[in-house]
């Protein structure tokens, strides 16, 4: 069973040197973080699958001008037309709604450890939370879980981080750390004294921080930004 | 010349052959000729079922008398990103009950992905009085009732690592079974473990244990003990830390300081659950003679995770989360020449947005920077062809290289192309390439690429890629050495799996999910393919219920000299001679 698939030569890579990083003068374009998908699975349409195929068997392919006999084990011609119509191509199957479109499976991180360590899993926070309230030994948090990660954005930064404010005892640690996160990317230095940090607390308000107890601010502080001084 | 081999004396082969370990040479040395088949048979210690279904464990034990190791894989791949449903197979009890008859002397079992109940824990535990060794791999099913058998029974137990297992009801009282006398502890790795084990069974065991050199503790095993456990293990090569965090306190601090000062042979650590960064430098004494890092599981950003990496300037391998970003990678290439091994995991994988400035120029740097890299994992959003042609050309000693753009389907983000380019000079360039994992916009030119260059390729993995079967068509038919596919969410069908059945006999196995292989292709290869397991697994209920050219959910397909087997749930179907 002789398969001919008339393979052209693969192109040479000359045209690439340009882009050789080897010389580190590539500057990656900033807006293009986060870009929008060139296809996405989480629709969880058929879409992508029907288009593909149609390119595959017949319509326009690129590979229509070479030999395609791939022949079939039993001797039986291609079956084409099985691709219209009855084939229900399904996209990946996501079992579990209730998370947020997720594509199942993907990415593909050990399931083990998601569940160990993933912080929405109550389980897993459970048993996150023992084992932390014997690391942790005499931390006081009010609102009796041991870990408060939130979310820290900065004016003029495309990447919102997220820090744990427990690590942190004092206004000055806080600002400390942040200064050091920040800075590195956006060499600051000296700049630092430009900005202030603001936090939104329970009610949704941004208040300046610094102005309550550092307890206080610990159990209402939902989110941080740093912003630019007026003036 | 025939007369002088004949007289070969048998115990000068075996000799010979007791210093032939690797599977393929004993292989091939048992093709040779009958007689050093028979030799060979005999003296065989060791032996690796890379799939536990493409054997039966009385074939095994009729073939090989002697053993003293077995090792075992049980579910796919895949079965990592639950991607196979639970209850497949992969139960270990029978090989458990053969082997127990079959080999009293048995001293080794390492299992990898497998379904290990407390029943079988106990079989071995009970029958193998010289046990000496323990791996249980990403395994399930089992509890610390089974362990607290293991202990109390395997007087000689020397290693016992429980590497990413789930063990349910967790409770830490197991650890005391080991008896006083009991002292013969090399490995232990508990770090899978979910609730607090008994600190003090655990310290005593520690203290008692001189040959001890790997300890990997689990999270719960609080830091201001650490130091206690140090102390009294000082020959430690590997440790895995617990929680990594408390209150600062400098005599908690200087004492754990002082107590990793003592170990002087420390080559690995791992752990850093829940870090505080305060107290990182107390580990900065071990830094300069490290090895290994598995900085995996550690909340560290920024300033305190790159000083802690440029400490260790003689790392040969980094598991790290993607906060080092791209600046921490810069440092990383710059002091640590000797780096053979990389893996950056995503901190925040289901974020819409980047979390962190981790870009392809991180991994850039890398390669620039560390000529030895023969193995990356690397998580990242986005990817362009020039900087894969850069990395490939940069790192001519790849073996493993996987990249998973978090994105499925993203293209190269500056030119807006397919990947195709990128990975196809990854494969044309890394001639010792042994395995591959894709993503990223990829039509099927890049399986072209694959199939033309990746000669060595044995291990394959595709996700959200190509545009018809002849993407699966190339690396069936053009990578010679190919031994594990795995498939998801592919356009590849019936034609391409069909005109290369001969093909799956030649390797371990291949999966593919949530792509275009129909029923009516999957019974015939069942049936024409006897040396091959077909199976459908679609949970949707009997394929046969639905058109015959509709897809199946998933198929696994695995070559196997056993036989169907009959142990599978109601979700999975063979495809052999009798179904069509």
């Amino acid at each position: 069973m002789e398969l001919q698939l008339g393979l052209r030569s693969l192109p040479t890579y000359n045209f690439i040197e340009n882009f050789d990083l080897n010389n580190d003068g590539f500057e990656p374009r900033d807006q293009m973080l986060g870009s929008k998908p060139w296809i996405s699975c989480e629709d969880g349409n058929n879409m992508d699958y029907k288009r593909s195929s149609e390119v595959a068997f017949g319509k326009n392919t690129r590979y229509a001008s070479r030999e395609l006999p791939l022949l079939l084990w039993s001797g039986q011609p291609n079956d084409e037309d099985d691709w219209n119509g009855e084939k229900k191509i399904s996209c990946s199957i996501n079992k579990n709604g209730e998370e947020e479109n997720r594509v199942e499976g993907w990415p593909p991180i050990n399931s083990w450890r998601r569940k160990v360590l993933h912080h929405d899993q109550d389980q897993a926070r459970h048993v996150m939370n023992s084992s932390r309230m014997a690391a942790a030994g005499n931390y006081q948090n009010g609102d009796g879980s041991n870990s408060k990660y939130v979310k820290v954005k900065m004016e003029g930064v495309a990447i919102t981080r997220k820090i744990d404010l427990r690590l942190y005892n004092s206004y000055q640690t806080l600002t400390k750390s942040l200064t050091s996160m920040f800075a590195k990317c956006q060499n600051l230095g000296n700049d630092a004294a430009r900005y202030s940090l603001t936090y939104q607390d329970k009610d949704g308000d941004w208040l300046v921080a610094g102005d309550v107890p550092w307890q206080s601010f610990m159990e209402s502080v939902q989110r941080l930004k740093i912003v630019r001084n007026a003036g | 010349m025939l007369r002088k081999a004949s007289l070969f004396p048998e115990e000068m082969l075996e000799h010979v052959l007791s210093f032939i370990t690797s599977d393929k040479d004993r292989n091939a040395v048992s093709l040779v000729c009958k007689s050093w088949y028979e030799i060979e048979r005999w003296c065989r210690k060791r032996i690796f079922v890379g799939n536990c279904y493409a054997v039966r464990p009385e074939m095994v034990i009729r073939r090989f008398p002697e053993l003293r190791s077995v090792e075992l894989k049980g579910k796919p791949h895949f079965a990592d990103f639950d991607l196979v449903p639970d209850g497949w197979g992969g139960c270990v009890y029978p090989w458990i009950a053969a082997l127990a008859t079959a080999y009293p002397l048995l001293e080794e079992i390492k299992l990898k992905r497998m379904v290990v109940s407390d029943e079988s824990l106990e079989v071995i535990a009970k029958s193998f009085k010289n046990f000496k060794v323990l791996v249980l791999s990403s395994c399930e099913g089992f509890s610390t009732d089974g362990l607290a058998a293991v202990a109390a029974n395997c007087r000689n137990l020397r290693g016992l690592d429980l590497r990413e297992s789930e063990v349910d009801d967790p409770s830490g009282q197991w650890l005391s079974r080991f008896p006083g006398s009991f002292t013969s502890l090399a490995s232990l790795n508990i770090s899978c473990l979910g609730a607090e084990v008994s600190f003090s069974a655990l310290e005593r065991l520690v203290g008692r244990c001189p040959d001890l050199k790997t300890l990997r503790l689990n999270h719960a095993v609080p830091l201001d003990k650490l130091a206690n456990l140090l102390r009294g293990a000082p020959q430690l090569v590997e440790l895995g830390t617990g929680a990594y965090s408390a209150e600062l306190q400098p005599d908690v601090f200087s004492n754990l300081a002082g107590a990793f000062s003592g170990c002087k042979e420390l080559r690995s650590l791992s752990g850093f659950w829940n870090v505080f960064p305060g107290y990182l430098p107390a580990v900065y004494p071990v830094c300069s003679g490290l090895t290994s890092l598995n900085l995996r599981d550690a909340n560290i950003q920024g300033a305190d995770l790159i000083n802690l990496v440029s400490q260790c300037r003689s790392l040969q391998r980094l598991w790290v989360l993607d906060y080092i970003e791209d600046s921490g990678l810069k440092a990383l290439a710059a002091c640590c020449k000797d780096l053979t091994e990389l893996r950056v995991f995503p901190s925040d994988p289901y974020g819409a947005e980047p979390n962190v400035s981790l870009t392809e120029r991180g991994l850039v740097s890398v390669s620039e920077g560390c000529p030895k890299l023969q193995s990356v994992l690397y998580f990242c959003r986005q990817m362009t062809n020039a900087a894969l042609v850069t990395i490939a050309k940069n790192s001519p000693r790849m073996t493993c290289f996987r990249l998973c753009i978090i994105e499925p389907r993203a293209p190269d983000y500056q030119t807006l192309q397919p990947l195709d380019l990128g990975f196809g000079a990854i494969v044309e360039n890394y001639m010792d390439l042994r395995r591959l994992s894709l993503s990223g916009l990829l039509t099927d030119r890049v399986f072209e690429y694959i199939g033309t260059y990746a000669k060595k390729l044995e291990m394959l993995s595709v996700a959200f890629a190509g545009d018809s079967d002849l993407g699966l068509h190339h690396v069936l038919s053009g990578c010679e050495k190919l031994c594990k596919l795995e498939i998801r969410d592919c356009p590849f069908g019936d034609n391409a799996l069909l005109a290369n059945a001969a093909k799956l006999e030649t390797m371990r196995s291949l999966w593919m999910s949530s792509c275009s292989v129909s029923f009516r292709a999957c019974k015939l290869l069942g049936q024409k393919m006897p040396r091959l397991n077909v199976e459908v697994i679609d949970e949707r209920g009997p394929p046969d219920l639905r058109p015959e050219n509709c897809p199946v959910e998933k198929l696994y397909i695995y070559r196997t000299i056993a036989g169907p087997r009959f142990d599978m749930p109601g979700f999975v179907w063979t495809m052999d001679g009798d179904s069509v």
